[in-house]
């Protein structure tokens, strides 16, 4: 059905024209599942709009073949690609928060391919609408159709991207990391509604993903990229199994697996490091001019727990589940809270989920590693230097690193930067705000070793933030389960994983595919 | 309920700040209306007796609050240099400076909507570069000048209208909203450039959101993805912002009005407030303020009706 030869892609904006997707091959047949895999920057969500015509920019130049039953889409007249677009190949795109118009009813946005490309009376396409939108398992489609996006959760959202891309009865859907913005709950249901799609109507599709787990589980066969290329293809079971390529290999050994990677940490004779009591932390809502804080929530709710040296401790939870409000309650960094905490060793540091955002881009790493014992004073230029040059080798980057500018680097290097920022403090407790989460896989396991390492060498604990089950079963012996703001589960890895108490974390297990093990 | 209760207070506070704050200012210039009466030459017995008759001499406060009192229950008062009720004098020139203030808004918005589109949409091709460059000198130019060069050019040169000639609305509609034409363009040439501005840079940012590429994929076309998607979301921030400007043309036409010689509220503001006719300014002062009060309503309203976030949730 769909047959994509030697596809190149060129971007023009800058001097020297880049080659962002070379020779580029894919074969999607009448109603299979075919996934592209990759990191960032690999150029699969690129190939994937250049086959749903969304690559018009003036400054892009392709070449190559894109056939689609029969007809040549690359070069083809704008008014047929269009009546191709949102009917026959239609689209889901990853940030369901921005994908669709702020001001438009959903109820409008779902119909909108149907009246673009089907003539019927509004009565009609409404009927149609709502009832693509009880297809998708959305509830109360009735009451939706008149609401705003801005009304609808994350997962709600996604639910309404599919049914607006399905509302024609497309005969290819591209879902190009349709769940990489959604909570592992919400993840597993879209993919389970996408296999029940395909199933049902026949509806070929083309999944692009980071996440090598959700991939297996949907495609019938995949094709991994690197760099602009493909490094290989073929069924998954081949691929994921018997890997030909050293990158396939590297990239599926740094996929988390369930195994563990740091030792079980006995806490027993150990000294209390950390001690929450009874913590609270409110959150205050600016609802109008005269009644500024009329409202208020709670965002954490009566959370106690020990943390003791030496240990890595897992929190965690879904968005909104107040993981992060706990950690920054911990570090002093609210106002608005009640309880005691009681802190042993030496004020403790922060990594943050997101190293781009969190170093100044104009700065050296030299001068925002010294920053720290700058302010405080006390020491020569030269010890300054040297001790930031000692902690850079201790994260893996060598001194050279020193003089260059952040923006320089990559995301693995930055989280690196930001962990030795941490390590300056010399703290005996780091408090790892899903510190992960952001990295491509390949990176993100370089990281988990790097904080493992630290562990086991300087003895840091580490409370570790993190919505990803697998992750945290390797690094943590102690868990602590987090929703609504409350603790719901604590317990060590045994008990939370293999015999969990509440139905949330039960949930949360089954829906990272977590098999008990004995 | 609340919404308006809590508008409707502002609403009152707004025009007893205002008010209360032009009293004070006559209070503290030097003069009042019996010295500008009676001239320079007048003897203190003089001026102490119309200061008597006019209630000049009462306390501040007094003045202040029987001002107030009246102009509540729709009675502005008699003016002082003058001697003619307030109201009557307002009667006749309000109707001339809400025409002149409507007609400029009107070409704000026929002006720069079409222009911000043309020139996003055609944003790298010469002549929208040329209009985008055209409005920056525009919306330099301070409305007086541009009177004055509209007056010279239209008026002296090419005779589309005659300077000074102003004709009443009772005497002829017609050449009444022609007089009008060239002062609201003065008025409404600066501002339409700063609105169009602003419409295309806020759609040429909202294209880039993802929004748009989701519109392009169910097949809309550019013009669709424009006018069905990226319109609504772009206009947003200039709705503010044609609220702000329609405040300012009301403060606008007062100065245009001197350069066109309109008998609007302008010119009775200028000279109420060198005779110290504190019962006149105050009255226009108030309506203004309260003009101006109702725009932002509206415009509030406007703006909950067209983002739809912004709306209360209930």
């Amino acid at each position: 059905m769909l047959e994509v030869t030697d596809l190149h892609i060129e971007i023009e904006d800058s001097l020297i024209p880049e080659t962002v997707v070379e020779d580029f091959d894919i074969e999607v047949s009448a109603g299979e599942i075919v996934g592209i895999v990759g990191e960032s920057g690999s150029g699969k969500s690129m190939s994937a709009h250049a086959i749903a015509g969304l690559l018009s920019r003036k400054d892009m130049k392709k070449r190559g073949r894109i056939v689609f039953e029969g007809e040549e889409l690359l070069g083809m007249e704008r008014s047929r690609l269009r009546s191709i677009q949102g009917d026959d190949i239609a689209v889901v795109f990853q940030e369901p928060m921005t994908s669709l118009n702020p001001v438009k009813t959903i109820g409008w946005q779902v119909e909108e391919a149907l009246r673009i490309h089907r003539d019927m009376t509004d009565e009609e396409y409404k009927e149609r609408a709502i009832q693509m939108m009880r297809d998708v398992e959305i509830n109360e489609p009735e009451k939706r159709y008149y609401q705003y996006p801005h009304e609808l959760s994350g997962g709600l959202r996604q639910r309404v991207m599919i049914a607006a891309a399905l509302i024609c009865d497309p005969k290819l859907l591209i879902a190009d990391e349709p769940t990489t913005a959604l909570d592992v709950t919400i993840q597993a249901q879209i993919i389970e509604l996408l296999k029940r799609i395909n199933s049902k109507k026949g509806t070929a599709i083309l999944f692009i993903s980071h996440d090598l787990g959700v991939i297996r589980t949907l495609c019938s066969r995949v094709v991994v990229m690197n760099k602009g290329r493909i490094v290989e293809s073929g069924p998954v079971e081949q691929v994921f199994n018997a890997p030909a390529e050293e990158y396939t290999k590297q990239l599926i050994g740094a996929i988390p697996q369930f195994a563990k990677v740091a030792p079980y940490y006995d806490i027993s004779g150990k000294k209390p490091i950390l001690e929450v009591k009874n913590v609270s932390a409110r959150y205050k809502k600016i609802t109008g001019y005269f009644t500024p804080g009329a409202r208020q929530k709670l965002t954490v709710k009566n959370a106690s727990f020990v943390m003791y040296e030496g240990q890595i401790m897992g929190l965690v939870g879904e968005s909104g589940s107040g993981k992060t409000t706990l950690g920054k309650t911990i570090l002093g960094m609210l106002d608005d809270t009640s309880g005691e905490i009681v802190h042993y060793s030496r004020m403790p540091q922060m990594i943050f989920q997101d190293p781009y955002g969190s170093l100044n881009p104009a700065k050296r790493v030299g001068w925002i590693l010294t920053e720290p014992m700058r302010i405080k004073g006390g020491s020569t230029k030269e010890e300054q230097r040297e001790k930031a040059a000692s902690m850079l080798e201790l994260v893996g980057l060598d001194r050279t690193f020193m003089d260059r500018k952040t923006s320089a680097l990559s995301g693995g290097q930055r989280q690196r930067v930001c962990i030795a920022l941490a390590l300056m403090q010399e703290p005996k407790l780091i408090i790892a705000d899903e510190p992960v989460s952001a990295l491509d896989v390949t990176v993100q396991r370089q990281v988990i070793n790097l904080l493992v390492r630290l562990n086991k060498e300087l003895g840091i604990a580490i409370l570790f933030i993190s919505h990803d089950l697998k992750v945290v079963y390797e690094l943590c012996s102690h868990i602590i389960v987090m929703k609504s703001g409350e603790i719901v589960e604590q317990g060590t890895d045994e008990q939370i994983y293999n015999n969990p108490g509440h139905p949330y974390t039960k949930q949360l297990l089954s829906s990272a595919g977590y098999v008990k093990s004995d | 309920m609340k919404t308006v209760l809590k508008k409707l207070a502002s609403f009152i506070i707004t025009v007893l700040l205002v008010t209360l704050f032009v009293f004070l200012a006559f209070e503290l210039i030097p003069g009042d209306a019996a010295t500008f009466r009676l001239g320079t030459n007048a003897t203190p017995e003089a001026l102490e007796r119309l200061r008597e008759e006019l209630g000049l001499n009462r306390p501040f406060f007094v003045r202040y609050f029987t001002w107030l009192y009246s102009f509540f229950f729709g009675d502005m008062g008699q003016s002082l240099s003058y001697g003619v009720s307030v109201r009557s004098m307002l009667a006749s020139k309000l109707p001339i400076t809400i025409t002149l203030t409507l007609m400029s808004f009107v070409m704000i918005v026929a002006l720069s909507v079409p222009l911000g589109v043309l020139t996003s949409k055609y944003e790298d091709r010469m002549w929208a570069r040329s209009l985008d460059a055209l409005g920056q000198v525009t919306m330099s130019i301070p409305p007086f000048f541009l009177g004055i060069i509209i007056m010279y050019v239209f008026g002296m040169i090419i005779h589309a209208f005659t300077p000074g000639g102003f004709v009443s609305w009772q005497t002829d509609p017609v050449r009444f909203i022609g007089y009008m034409f060239f002062p609201s363009v003065a008025i409404a040439l600066p501002k339409a450039a700063m609105s169009a501005k602003l419409l295309r840079t806020s759609i040429l940012s909202e294209r880039k959101l993802d929004y748009v590429r989701t519109a392009y994929s169910r097949g809309n076309s550019t013009m669709d993805v424009l006018y069905r998607h990226v319109l609504k979301n772009a206009i947003i921030p200039v709705i503010t912002f044609l609220g702000m400007t329609l405040a300012d043309t009301v403060a606008g036409s007062l100065v245009i009005e001197q350069v066109f010689s309109i008998p609007g509220f302008g010119r009775l503001l200028i000279s109420s407030i060198s005779n110290r006719d504190y019962p006149v300014v105050q009255s226009i002062i108030a309506i203004i303020a309260m003009i101006v009060i109702v725009i932002n309503l509206i415009v509030d309203i406007m703006y909950r009706f067209m983002d739809p976030r912004m709306r209360e949730r209930s």
